[in-house]
């Protein structure tokens, strides 16, 4: 029994390694949307503030760093993929349904077939997709002559809207065979004895039956389309939705906006699953106490009703939350106490840097005059050695602007 | 026909056909194909096709293995190595996630209790949600020149200078493995719930060793688990585009980039369109061999 024991604790370690692994940088990318620092970073830890969800800041060498607020491009982007999730949600979920519906009808040969060819597209990489819906479309567009195919073949939010039905479609289509399969197609029949026809069956029977199904796969559908990256960056052409910008944003050098965006993204998300969490649970314990009120009405003098428990019911979770309030107030607290925090910070560091940078300046005058003296002295154009060491001060470039070393490399 | 035609009534039934017809004809099949014939064509401007020089030909396919043909070496080295490299690290990837997320999907459906399982897999979905350049983005902060990790190896004074990450590549790879690693745990997860625990219990009973149980009971119940996520995360780390955009260095190339290189840059569409084939024709006979290997359906794999 000990061995097990010891097991335990090991996989315990584990999956707290695991969950680890998981959030912990989210967590760190979070925090990093809060420092006043250029370069996302945790540990020199400039102040605390809020630009990065706001205006942002031009850095002093007149680099500028736009905020969430003010970045125009981040908008655009968003707005833009607004439009297409709405699309591929008014496309994929009737897609979806349609496919699903069809292949409870079809002849079991070729059931398998069917089935097949409508997985398929979650099994293909996304690039294949978009770039075989460009291809297609640019040659329509082409045949078009100028006429409204043209017009749609040179469409990027047309095309993304196209490319991404072509998988999200799957999706729903998976969503909805997992709900018919439940289905008790006695319904129908009796709907249909009773003379309804074919179209009020669908309406009045299997639709509020699928309701569920449709919810979730239009929030599925339309998140999936959201987050896309891979299909959208070759299908978009010249337009650009949120996750092209951001793209293009952290291939030109990496700014604490795109934390703060990500950290945003995070809360709404946190919050969906709460409340969705929430619902559910709630809805589990009607359930549970519908079918316990039937128990009760089916053997009623026995024992099996519970005595009611009055009094004031507190969920546990309140405690935690209450618990990180608190201490979120207290750490903001102490922040403002020593100074890390408002105004003041941040004009201290910037000032700061400032001279930083001026010194630096100041320091690379003097030694190129330095090295300048030497040369005439010497009567030797440049001497190597006093140069490499000039550049190779470890401490020159070190607090300047702040850009990541990579993506300077990179570009 | 008729029998569609009565069952569902006209409305519905032409609701039916179109958006199937719709979709399977001209979402999936023709543009596939369209693509696949477009890589046997040369690349000339698009008010030349269909003239009398738009030929098959099979020089894209030729380019990707012996390069250009003023080139003397005797293969592409660089185009086949980084589609070589794309594959093997993919397995790689595919792997180290199954042996990485093998023991949580036991625990999430095996040992914990419901409530337990039910906290897990919420969290779990958390971060799934958010999107992959971000999450691969939040790598980049900790991984990059001046970031955390290196940082705080510092502080502990056990590294002198920053190692360089990205460069070494740690980072793509970390950041591969990050971004597909649930969609190896749900599969898994589906596969090990539907186990029976009394066999385990079963198994301990009669003195089989943990590790024989895993591998005697454990393993061939959840082997269309198996087989569907490794399928999912095999595709999507070598079909990735947005985490080699944000955490490759320079000088390595996914073969996603490659072909992104040949359409948005170089603008050789039939080229990309070649490429895309070969990464196209890859996937499916991977998908193939997962189903020989593991005697699954199609239909267990994607569910």
């Amino acid at each position: 029994m000990k061995s097990q024991q010891a097991l335990n604790i090991l996989l315990g370690i584990y999956i707290f390694i695991f969950f680890a692994y998981l959030f912990g940088p989210l967590v760190i990318m979070s925090i990093t949307a809060f420092n006043s620092a250029e370069f996302p970073s945790v540990t020199p830890w400039e102040c605390f503030s809020f630009r990065w969800f706001n205006e942002g800041k031009i850095a002093y060498d007149g680099q500028h760093l736009a905020g969430l607020a003010t970045d125009w491009r981040l908008h655009e982007g968003l707005i833009t993929s607004l439009k297409i999730g709405l699309g591929v949600v008014l496309l994929a979920v009737p897609i979806g349904l349609a496919a699903a519906l069809v292949l409870t009808q079809v002849h079991s040969r070729f059931r398998t077939a069917f089935y097949s060819i409508s997985i398929m597209p979650v099994l293909f990489p996304g690039v294949i997709i978009g770039i075989s819906t460009v291809v297609l479309w640019d040659r329509i567009a082409t045949m078009g002559g100028g006429g409204l195919a043209t017009q749609l073949g040179r469409n990027g939010i047309f095309l993304t809207i196209l490319a991404q039905t072509c998988f999200i479609s799957t999706y729903c289509f998976l969503i909805f065979v997992a709900r018919l399969q439940r289905f008790d197609q006695t319904q129908e029949e009796a709907a249909l004895d009773l003379g309804a026809n074919q179209t009020q069956v669908f309406f009045k029977i299997l639709i509020p039956y699928m309701m569920p199904a449709i919810a979730s796969s239009c929030v599925i559908a339309f998140l999936a389309s959201f987050e896309n990256y891979n299909t959208t960056v070759f299908s978009i052409l010249s337009d650009q939705t949120l996750t092209t910008v951001i793209a293009s944003k952290v291939r030109l050098g990496i700014s604490p906006a795109i934390s703060s965006l990500a950290l945003v993204i995070i809360l709404i998300t946190l919050v969906v699953t709460i409340l969705y969490e929430v619902l559910r649970r709630r809805e589990d314990k009607k359930k549970k106490e519908f079918e316990a009120e039937a128990l009760f009405a089916q053997t009623s003098g026995s024992r099996l009703r519970k005595a009611e428990k009055n009094g004031l019911k507190m969920p546990k979770s309140i405690f935690s939350i209450l618990f990180v309030v608190v201490v979120c107030i207290f750490g903001f607290n102490k922040m403002v106490e020593k100074g890390l925090y408002g105004s003041t910070c941040i004009a201290a560091t910037e000032k700061q840097k400032k001279s930083n940078f001026a010194d630096q300046l100041k320091l690379l005058q003097k030694n190129a005059e330095k090295a300048n003296q030497i040369s005439s002295e010497n009567g030797d154009a440049g001497e190597k050695k006093e140069f490499d060491s000039i550049f190779g001060d470890p401490n020159l470039f070190k607090d300047f602007g702040g850009f990541d070393s990579k993506a300077q490399e990179q570009d | 026909m008729n029998y569609f035609f009565n069952k569902n009534g006209p409305l519905i039934s032409t609701y039916l056909i179109i958006s199937i017809g719709f979709w399977l004809v001209f979402l999936i099949i023709i543009p596939q194909l369209y693509m696949f014939d477009l890589s046997f064509r040369p690349n000339i401007p698009s008010l030349l096709r269909g003239g009398p020089d738009d030929v098959y030909t099979l020089t894209h396919y030729k380019h990707f293995l012996f390069g250009s043909e003023t080139s003397g070496e005797s293969y592409n080295y660089v185009d086949v190595g980084v589609f070589k490299d794309t594959l093997l690290i993919a397995v790689l990837i595919t792997f180290i996630n199954l042996c990485f997320c093998y023991p949580i999907a036991f625990y999430i459906a095996k040992v914990a209790s419901a409530n337990t399982a039910r906290l897990l897999i919420v969290s779990l979905i958390i971060p799934f949600w958010i999107n992959e350049l971000l999450r691969s983005f939040a790598l980049r902060i900790l991984f990059a020149g001046e970031g955390f990790i290196n940082n705080v190896l510092i502080k502990l004074g056990l590294i002198d200078n920053g190692i360089n990450f990205i460069a070494m590549d740690v980072a793509l790879y970390t950041g591969l493995n990050y971004a597909y690693i649930l969609l190896m745990i749900f599969p898994l997860y589906n596969a090990m719930d539907t186990l029976d625990k009394n066999q385990l219990e079963a198994a301990e009973d009669l003195g089989s060793s943990m590790l024989k149980t895993h591998f005697r009971i454990v393993i061939p119940h959840a082997k269309a688990g198996i087989a569907s996520g490794c399928t999912m995360v095999f595709m999507l780390t070598a079909g990735a585009l947005a985490t080699p955009v944000v955490l490759s260095s320079p000088n390595t190339f996914w073969f996603t980039q490659l072909i992104y290189q040949w359409f948005n840059m170089n603008d050789n569409w039939p080229r990309g369109a070649a490429y895309s084939v070969m990464l196209l024709s890859v996937s499916v006979v991977f998908v193939l061999l997962m189903m020989k290997i593991f005697k699954v359906k199609i239909g267990e794999i994607v569910r």
